[in-house]
């Protein structure tokens, strides 16, 4: 038998023999992972729904009320003649009115209450998507504000890029979070293979006495730790399918599970956490 | 094969183990090392298998100074050297072969290399029946002729055994005795560090004398 074999076989044995403290340790890497298998999965969706956000995001020009024809012509064919600007669409006063009664048939009475057409004209500018950002879209809006006839400018770009900075410092926390969590499981590991070791005192003292080299005595604990760590991780990817399974019915289409490379990354995840945790045990101890 | 040079330890404050002892073991020798308890006896193998580290002097086997090995190449120094306690030390979850084995395994010998010197060697001790034992199933004798094999299985230059019958009744004590003396007629140096003074003059060796951590007298065989 190789020496990694041995070192599974040896690890295996110990594990077994290990029972309750290898469960908890087992059960505590999987908490650790199922959050952050949980903020993959949030993760990945979430950008996905930015991405068609920001490949939607338009800028909105409204007009004052009392614009005339010719006016909102000029305007909309200076819009049309910027090189950011991919489409520009036209929707009157009335056309407003009736988007807002089709999306919310709810708020019906709201709308007979403020008036006949509450709702201002506006262009929905649609730019090009190597447009989007940067210093020459913010001097057309800050043209655009300025022209005759334009009430006010809005642009989609910015309240996402308002909420992006805020995801991302959520990313930061939540990975501050699995850190944390991963940092926990690691020392229960690192704990349950030092009991290992500790009950295997007289074995590793013979092997040291035989001469066998490091990497044999310590090989079995760290594989015990890759393999807590690994099994550890597994449950918990199995744990965030069940789930995923038992809650898909009630989300929208676009919501998707775990990827082959985020599933890889909590499977390696585990198993490196747990070798990195035997192989500090061992070698604090042999 | 062994030399010591004002080879000194000391535990905690002051309490000396071995002061200043300056020894010399030849190559194919068999010397027991005898003496009062606490003498230093079981201290010095220790410092020969690298156990502990001297405080003075050094410690030269086969040309190496040990208190200059690394830890990987003590643990190759300690490939070469086979070692028997008096509590035998034997792993319990495995059976007598793989305790045997196992120290070939370490090796990295061929499996099949691994199972024919196993055997040879346990049925050289008269253990061939008792393959699948476990150590606890076994008498202290048993036991003690497993940690034999074990010793001798890598065809060690030097045997350590530190009261290897201190367990043992005066009859398994002197058939033990009797294989470190087959042992070493094959050309190992064999170390035994006992107080017991039958055995010593029945197997009728050179004795190194030790009190107080030092020699107590000229290293002289008996007549």
């Amino acid at each position: 038998m190789s020496v990694v074999g041995y070192a599974f076989e040896e690890a295996w044995a110990s594990i077994r023999r290990a029972g309750r403290s290898a469960a908890v340790s087992i059960g505590t890497i999987a908490i650790a992972f199922l959050t952050l298998g949980g903020f993959l999965l949030v993760s990945v969706n979430g950008q996905g729904v930015l991405d068609r956000w920001l490949e939607s995001a338009e800028v909105s020009v409204y007009l004052d009320d009392h614009l005339a024809d010719e006016l909102r012509t000029v305007l909309e064919v200076y819009v049309r003649q910027q090189p950011a600007v991919a489409s520009v669409e036209y929707v009157s006063k009335a056309r407003a009115l009736e988007r807002f009664r089709a999306d919310f048939p709810e708020l019906l009475d709201v709308t007979t209450s403020v008036g006949p057409l509450p709702f201002p004209a506006v262009l929905e500018v649609r730019l090009r998507p190597e447009a989007t950002g940067g210093a020459n879209l913010d001097d057309l809006i800050t043209a655009l504000a300025g022209r005759e006839g334009v009430a006010d400018v809005r642009y989609d770009r910015r309240w996402l890029t308002r909420l992006m900075g805020i995801v991302a410092t959520a990313r930061i926390a939540a990975a501050l979070i699995a850190g944390v969590l991963m940092l926990g499981a690691a020392f229960t590991v690192a704990a349950v293979v030092r009991l290992s070791l500790h009950a295997r005192r007289n074995e590793v003292d013979i092997m040291q006495l035989v001469g066998a080299p490091f990497s044999y005595i310590r090989g079995p604990f760290i594989v015990e730790g890759l393999l807590l760590g690994g099994t550890g991780a597994a449950v918990a990817l199995l744990a965030i399918s069940a789930i995923y399974s038992g809650v898909s019915q009630w989300l929208p289409p676009e919501v998707q599970f775990l990827g082959v490379r985020e599933g890889l990354i909590m499977l390696l995840g585990g198993v490196g956490v747990g070798a990195a945790a035997g192989t500090v045990a061992s070698r604090s101890a042999i | 094969m062994i030399e010591t040079r004002g080879l000194g330890k000391i535990y905690g404050r002051g309490l000396y183990a071995l002061r200043n002892l300056n020894l010399t073991i030849d190559k194919g020798e068999f010397v027991f090392l005898t003496g009062p308890s606490g003498a230093g006896k079981s201290t010095l193998l220790r410092l020969l298998l690298m156990q502990e580290k001297p405080t003075a002097g050094e410690v030269v086997v086969a040309g190496r100074t040990l208190s200059r090995l690394t830890r990987h190449e003590v643990q190759a120094y300690r490939r070469t050297v086979g070692f028997v306690f008096q509590d035998f030390k034997l792993i319990t979850t495995k059976t007598v072969f793989e305790n045997v084995s196992f120290t070939l395994h370490v090796l990295g010998l061929p499996i099949e290399q691994q199972r024919r010197r196993t055997y040879q060697v346990l049925k050289w001790v008269g253990l061939q029946h008792r393959l699948n034992s476990l150590p606890e199933e076994l008498s202290g004798g048993e036991q003690q002729r497993v940690a034999i094999a074990r010793a001798l299985v890598n065809e060690p230059s030097l045997i350590l055994a530190d009261e290897p019958t201190g367990n043992l009744d005066p009859e398994l004590s002197l058939e033990i005795m009797n294989l470190f003396r087959d042992i070493n007629a094959s050309g190992t140096t064999v170390v035994v560090a006992t107080h017991n003074r039958e055995l010593i003059k029945w197997v009728g060796r050179r004795v190194v004398q030790l009190e107080h951590g030092q020699l107590a007298s000229p290293t002289e065989p008996p007549t």
